[in-house]
């Protein structure tokens, strides 16, 4: 498929033009009134649209993402962190030495003691590389070395909404763009039938920790870079079905005359812009096709469901959202975005981490094998993980069979595969307690760096003004995490 | 100042422009042609409650909640949006409730701010999402089917069209324009003609009642006439 950030020659855009200028308040609010800073990143050519950015920075190693948020913040301690040495401290109040003033939250932090809680579950190393994985994930444990395990992750902040945003957008007030929307807006379109960035929601068992369509949202920069959430049920994508009534025959009829006015109204104004407007409907029509043609699973083999789990068949849950994602990419749609909520567990731990682990340790582990299988993991990058990580300590009793754990900002893991990413190492380390990184921190900045590195971009070089500075993903900050690249 | 450059020669010329002037000056910062801009949300729902007479002009009062997809609260936050009637659907845009965890999509859609931080100028964008609020959300739809039923008031075909042209855009078509429209009309009403239930079903999206005594082929024929208007480009700008 044809896509304008890899095929050289692209010219400047219009947005490119204006942010050179550089304009008052005044100046920009007669420009707004007269209409001279429209901002619509439509070339005239095509549907496609291109991205800021005439050509990459650097070499890119990947060219689409799939990033796999598992929303709540998954315990680390209970899935890649083994820490033998919590056994032994068991019921041990936390040592002021190792908390050193970190602030808690209302959950925990006016609790009597804080017992330190090793987890019930056991754990092995696996494949060549040796990763320490629990028997929670049996299938993500032979996928090991395929993995990138980044045990030393850590974030600014303690509470979900916050540490999400600062996640997906760089910053813990919402109100910027999200990485898809970045991504977008610098890469531009690599598809002519779908949306650049996808987005699609499932959820655990229990009640969880809402979210937000902010999330996916476009910030500051123009709606066109927004997440386009595909959903379960009737409409895969909103006001996506013709209105009762109206079969396909009849909107083709009333595009092609609607076009037919608009190509008219172009030959007297001249404007692009109707040009721009005429190939958003065309492609509005095809995506009536593609969406529904992306989402029936019914030409998948039963290979398929073998590999992802019966619950693929069923529209809306994670293992069907994986096989989904799959097949989005496949499709060459550049920020694939699922969420997984209710990982949050605060109580009854042990027995509500295993109904969150039977829901996605298969269907993630069969989306790496699948894309693998496909020769798509080398150029797509797989995402796995949350906001935060899980306390060494109870939130509420620790008896012999349940406790819980509170949110922990210091350290937690994530994985990553495919697209530029070492496969095979587990990367950082965290103390015995399991509280504070020991080796190679990662700060979420420098995950969104080496992110847009993999893709082909410079961090520091991707940016927006806006209120009268630039902007970008990491902000101020963030540096590429070289050790964990190929 | 706003009044200043509102009412200036400057501001109230024409926005049309030669290929020449195109080439030299394709942004305008030399103001040689007048501003050109699309509408934004509030104004693209606010005009098609206005032109097909459904627009409730009652002033102020609490937030209202008009037609949105089902299950988006719940999908997210596990709450349900309790969707509005009669008056509260067709209010001024400005009086929708505004959530900002999962705000009216197809206000968003349109460039709306979610209201995270201050914006100090929208983006104004064309996607094919905005394409599929305008041809499928049944707000549209509805209005559609009211300015086609004010188009059935005048006599000939050509009358018709002219009317809700002149409607949506404040003039008159040319030939060409007309005759487009006419075509648009004729292929639909041959398809309903196959269908009359179908026509049926377009006409009942929405919760407003039908009009008495028009012929359901000819009206779902002109609301797609009247659909189609809404998506014209000169209907979304401003010139």
């Amino acid at each position: 498929m044809s896509d304008p950030f890899y095929d050289a020659g692209c010219c400047m855009n219009r947005r490119h033009f204006f942010s050179k200028l550089s304009l008052g308040i005044g100046g920009a609010a007669l420009a707004f009134l007269m209409g001279c800073a429209q901002t619509s990143d439509q070339l005239a050519a095509g549907s496609a649209f291109r991205g800021i950015l005439n050509s990459p920075h650097i070499a890119p190693k990947a060219r689409r993402i799939i990033y796999l948020f598992q929303s709540g913040g998954p315990s680390q301690l209970e899935l890649f962190d083994y820490k033998p040495t919590l056994q032994q401290r068991r019921g041990q109040d936390l040592p002021e030495s190792i908390r050193m003033g970190q602030r808690l939250t209302d959950m925990t932090a006016y609790q009597n003691s804080l017992p330190l809680a090793p987890s019930l579950n056991s754990f092995a190393q696996h494949g060549n590389s040796g990763a320490w994985i629990s028997d929670l994930l049996p299938y993500t444990s032979k996928i090991a070395d395929e993995l990138c395990i980044v045990r030393s992750m850590y974030t600014e902040a303690i509470n979900h909404d916050p540490a999400i945003t600062f996640f997906q957008t760089g910053s813990q007030q919402p109100g910027r763009p999200s990485m898809g929307a970045w991504l977008s807006y610098g890469l531009g379109s690599s598809n002519e039938d779908l949306p650049t960035f996808c987005v699609l929601l499932s959820r655990g068992l229990q009640r969880p920790q809402p979210i937000y369509s902010r999330l996916w949202g476009n910030g500051f920069l123009a709606a066109l870079h927004q997440g386009v959430q595909f959903r379960a049920g009737g409409d895969p994508v909103l006001y996506l079905n013709n209105p009762p009534g109206l079969n396909t025959g009849d909107r083709r009829s009333m595009l092609k005359h609607l076009a037919r006015l608009n190509e008219m109204h172009y030959d007297v104004t001249g404007d692009p812009e109707i040009q721009s407007r005429i190939a958003q409907y065309e492609m509005a029509y095809r995506m009536q096709t593609s969406v529904p043609d992306v989402t029936d699973l019914s030409d998948e083999p039963e290979a398929t469901f073998e590999l992802y789990g019966e619950a693929a068949r069923t529209p809306g849950t994670y293992a069907a959202n994986c096989l989904l994602a799959r097949r989005l990419a496949e499709r060459d749609v550049r920020f694939i975005q699922l969420y997984h909520m209710g990982w949050d567990q605060h109580s009854n731990l042990p027995s509500d981490i295993a109904l969150q682990c039977k829901d996605t340790d298969q269907p993630s582990a069969a989306l790496v094998t699948d894309l693998k299988q496909r020769g798509l993991l080398d150029d797509t990058l797989v995402i796995w993980g949350g906001e935060f990580g899980r306390t060494n300590y109870s939130q509420g009793t620790l008896t012999e069979t349940n406790y819980g754990r509170d949110h922990h900002p210091r350290c937690f893991t994530i994985w990553m595969a495919g697209g530029g990413i070492k496969p095979g190492l587990t990367y950082g380390a965290t103390d015995d307690l399991g509280y504070n990184i020991t080796q190679n921190p990662v700060h979420v900045h420098d995950f969104q760096a080496t992110i847009l590195y993999l893709l082909g971009i410079e961090h520091e070089r991707l940016t927006f003004r806006h209120q009268g500075r630039r902007y970008r993903l990491t902000d101020v900050h963030g540096h590429v995490v070289q050790d964990l690249l190929t | 100042m706003q009044r200043l450059i509102v009412t200036s020669a400057t501001y109230r010329q024409q926005s049309e422009a030669t290929p020449k002037l195109l080439e030299l000056d394709p942004d305008n910062k030399l103001l040689a042609r007048g501003p050109r801009l699309r509408l934004s949300a509030e104004m693209v729902r606010d005009q098609a409650l206005a032109v097909s007479g459904l627009l409730d002009r009652t002033l102020g009062g609490p937030a209202v909640k008009p037609y949105q997809p089902g299950g988006l609260w719940q999908e997210k936050a596990g709450i349900r949006y309790e969707q509005g009637s009669g008056p509260d659907l067709y209010r001024r845009t400005l009086y929708t409730f505004f959530k900002r965890t999962s705000p009216p999509p197809s206000l968003i859609t349109f460039d709306m701010p979610t209201r995270a931080q201050c914006v100090m100028r929208r983006q104004r964008t064309a996607t094919p999402m905005q394409a599929l609020v305008l041809l499928n959300d049944p707000q549209y739809v509805e209005a559609s089917r009211h300015i086609a039923a004010r188009m059935l008031g005048k006599e000939t075909l050509e009358d018709q069209i002219a009317f809700g042209f002149r409607l949506l855009t404040g003039r008159s078509p040319d030939p060409s324009e007309t005759k487009a429209l006419q075509t648009l009309y004729t292929e639909q009403l041959e398809e309903f003609s196959k269908d009359p239930a179908a026509a049926r079903q377009l006409l009942e999206t929405g919760e407003s009642q039908l009009q008495a005594g028009l012929d359901p082929v000819e009206w779902a024929a002109h609301t797609m006439v009247a659909n189609a208007l809404l998506s014209f480009d000169e209907v979304i700008e401003k010139y």
